[in-house]
């Protein structure tokens, strides 16, 4: 159980600066996700925690000790690599063990917690195989039984789905929770993937640039992100300029939508409303409806088996709706669209 | 179709193909025909097609040893120069993977500036003739009285077999990315245990190939052990060239020259069996 700052961090490679001027807080026990476009500064800044790299300025601290200037190896961290850096000449038994056996634990030792943590991974029937002769689920139940093995105070752990298929990531994905929340370990990953983020985190920081543009839990950056960089990236895809009429109505460009007062969106801002897909009810056009309806035509659908996407066009913009599948409208309809204020949000800019 | 795999060899080849191989085998065994033949002579020669005497007709009338009995008595001095040779070899096998081994890490994953300089300045041994660096080597070594001496040579053989290691090497390293030390560390590896366990076991297959082929380069340099042996060392390419320099090719010279050929053949063996062994093929994949 280790808490783990990033007090001011810096990074910078040359004249290059990966990271500027990060702080991050994250809680004993936590499952935290960096997230970001590839070259964002996500890897970097997992690279330090683990003593990879050094920042250029700024304190890492584990728990109340600064561990800025502690080697790699005096770190007490775990890391799993997304290609899972599996040994290719050792077994599975000496893969797992390697972490014990160089710092000369004996082998009495070894062996209690090689059965241990292999019936914890199951993976008991392949201990004698090369890393060669397993599944690419086998290969990251390796990694991750080498790396808890040694028993590390922060996990680290670099695009942990990224190499799976579908079927496999779901079960993964249930694996490494349930692990983590039985071990209680301090958990930090980095991925590219947003869904994949908001999978297995507890909280999300997003980076862009070597900035930290928002931390916080995965249902706070998709309803309420705080920029249109962010929203975008967690996967929005109706987002609208706009300017503010008083504190509770943006005006668009399919018509006025009222929103709830945010602070800081004063009268005659110039403000991006987000809405998302399935925050808006669709009704064909005959049905009556209150003051918040806007009307268009389908002017496409998306059929995905569970769910509908219809992209609908109101006045210049086309708004995106996603809904259950129970019913299905069809393509050329009039509808209105059923747009509650408080499932608009609004952004700076 | 699956009839075809169950004859034999031969049957499958169209008669060109075996044409070519028979070509091949005759161009590699064929000069040892005569030489296996005047090893075994006391008399050949011209225009008969087999010795007129044999050497163990001879044999016991002779108060000279003959032919093999020469080449394996301590007149022909073989052992001593056998000795030398892979002697020399081992040391400048190993000091040359010594010196490549962290020079081709360095070329594999770095960049810097006149990196392309470097690596053309690195092949310098091999366009520069060998006569070249011999003389301008014997002419310093003299000073530093190195001249005769195995360190000398071992100095000198390292010359050209450095620039083939690095390159061999730097090719292995590409492969092998920096992931596996990097996790060796975080868990706890040490510089010397990431070395020992990882990193050399992963290079294995081209450090076994780059070590087999400096060591028989280094068995085959005339030129430069000549120069700087100053006939104090002989090594068995030193040793042939003082007995067929004459330009006659007697029996006990013939014998030698077919001692001169073993170590590459019983490396070759070796590094056949070696290299494909089940455990360096595996997981060599990623």
């Amino acid at each position: 159980m280790t808490q783990v700052q990033l007090r001011s961090i810096s990074k910078r490679f040359g004249g290059f600066t990966a990271i500027e001027n990060i702080d991050l807080d994250i809680r004993s026990g936590e499952l935290v996700a960096l997230l970001g476009p590839s070259g964002c500064g996500k890897t970097t800044t997992l690279r330090m925690i683990a003593g990879l790299e050094n920042p250029t300025t700024g304190e890492i601290h584990f728990d109340d000790r600064d561990v800025s200037d502690l080697r790699v190896q005096d770190r007490n961290v775990g890391m799993v690599f997304q290609r899972y850096a599996l040994f290719p000449h050792m077994t599975v038994e000496k893969n797992i063990a390697f972490g014990l056996s160089v710092r000369g634990t004996p082998r009495s030792e070894i062996s209690d917690r090689l059965d241990e943590i292999i019936d914890v991974v199951q993976l008991g029937p392949f201990r004698q195989r090369f890393p060669a002769q397993l599944s690419g689920g086998q290969m990251q139940r390796v990694a991750i039984a080498r790396t808890l093995i040694t028993k590390p105070s922060v996990l680290m752990m670099d695009e942990p789905l990224a190499n799976l298929d579908t079927k496999l990531r779901g079960e993964m994905r249930r694996f490494i929770r349930t692990l983590q929340q039985r071990l209680g370990i301090t958990t930090i990953f980095v991925t590219h993937d947003q869904v994949e983020a908001m999978e297995l985190a507890d909280r999300i920081a997003v980076i862009f640039n070597g900035h930290l543009a928002q931390f916080g839990p995965p249902e706070d950056l998709y309803r309420q992100p705080v920029s249109v960089d962010v929203a975008d990236f967690m996967g929005a895809s109706n987002i609208f300029p706009g300017t503010m009429t008083g504190t509770d109505a943006v005006k668009t460009g399919f018509g006025t939508l009222s929103v709830v007062a945010q602070p800081g969106m004063a009268d005659g801002s110039r403000v991006h409303a987000m809405l998302r897909n399935e925050g808006i009810d669709i009704h064909p056009a005959n049905v009556e409806g209150g003051d918040d309806m806007v009307a268009g035509r389908i002017a496409a659908r998306d059929f995905f088996g569970a769910t509908v996407n219809y992209v609908v066009e109101c006045g210049a913009e086309r708004i995106i709706v996603n809904e259950q599948s129970r019913r299905l409208l069809d393509v050329g309809m009039e509808v209105r669209l059923d747009i509650p204020a408080e499932r608009v949000w609004l952004m700076a800019g | 179709m699956a009839r075809r795999s169950t004859e034999s060899l031969a049957s499958r080849l169209s008669p060109f193909q075996k044409f070519y191989l028979i070509i091949v085998a005759g161009f590699v065994l064929g000069p040892f025909i005569p030489l296996i033949i005047q090893s075994l002579a006391f008399r050949w020669a011209w225009p008969d097609m087999l010795p007129g005497t044999w050497w163990l007709e001879q044999r016991g009338k002779s108060m000279m040893p003959l032919a093999w009995d020469y080449v394996l008595s301590p007149y022909s001095r073989i052992w001593e120069a056998t000795l030398n040779t892979v002697g020399i070899g081992l040391a400048v096998t190993v000091i040359c993977l010594a010196i490549s081994l962290p020079a081709a890490r360095v070329l594999a994953r770095e960049r810097f500036r006149g990196k392309s300089a470097f690596e053309f300045f690195l092949s310098m041994p091999l366009i520069v003739p060998e006569a070249a660096i011999g003389i301008a080597l014997l002419m310093m070594f003299i000073r530093l009285d190195l001249a005769g001496s195995y360190f000398g040579i071992i100095i000198a053989h390292l010359i050209p077999t450095i620039p083939y290691m690095v390159r061999m090497l730097t090719a292995v390293y590409q492969g092998l990315g920096r992931d596996f030390e990097e996790q060796a560390i975080i868990l706890g590896a040490s510089r010397w245990q990431v070395l020992r366990l990882v990193t050399l076991p992963m290079l294995l297959p081209g450090v076994v190939a780059g070590a087999l082929f400096t060591f028989l380069v280094s068995t085959n340099i005339f030129l430069l052990t000549f120069f700087l042996g100053q006939g104090k060392i002989i090594t068995l390419p030193t040793l042939l060239f003082s007995k067929i320099a004459g330009g006659t090719l007697d029996a006990s010279a013939a014998g030698i020259t077919l001692i001169v050929t073993l170590p590459g053949i019983i490396l070759l063996i070796i590094s056949e069996r070696f290299i494909k062994e089940e455990a360096f093929g595996k997981g060599f994949g990623n």
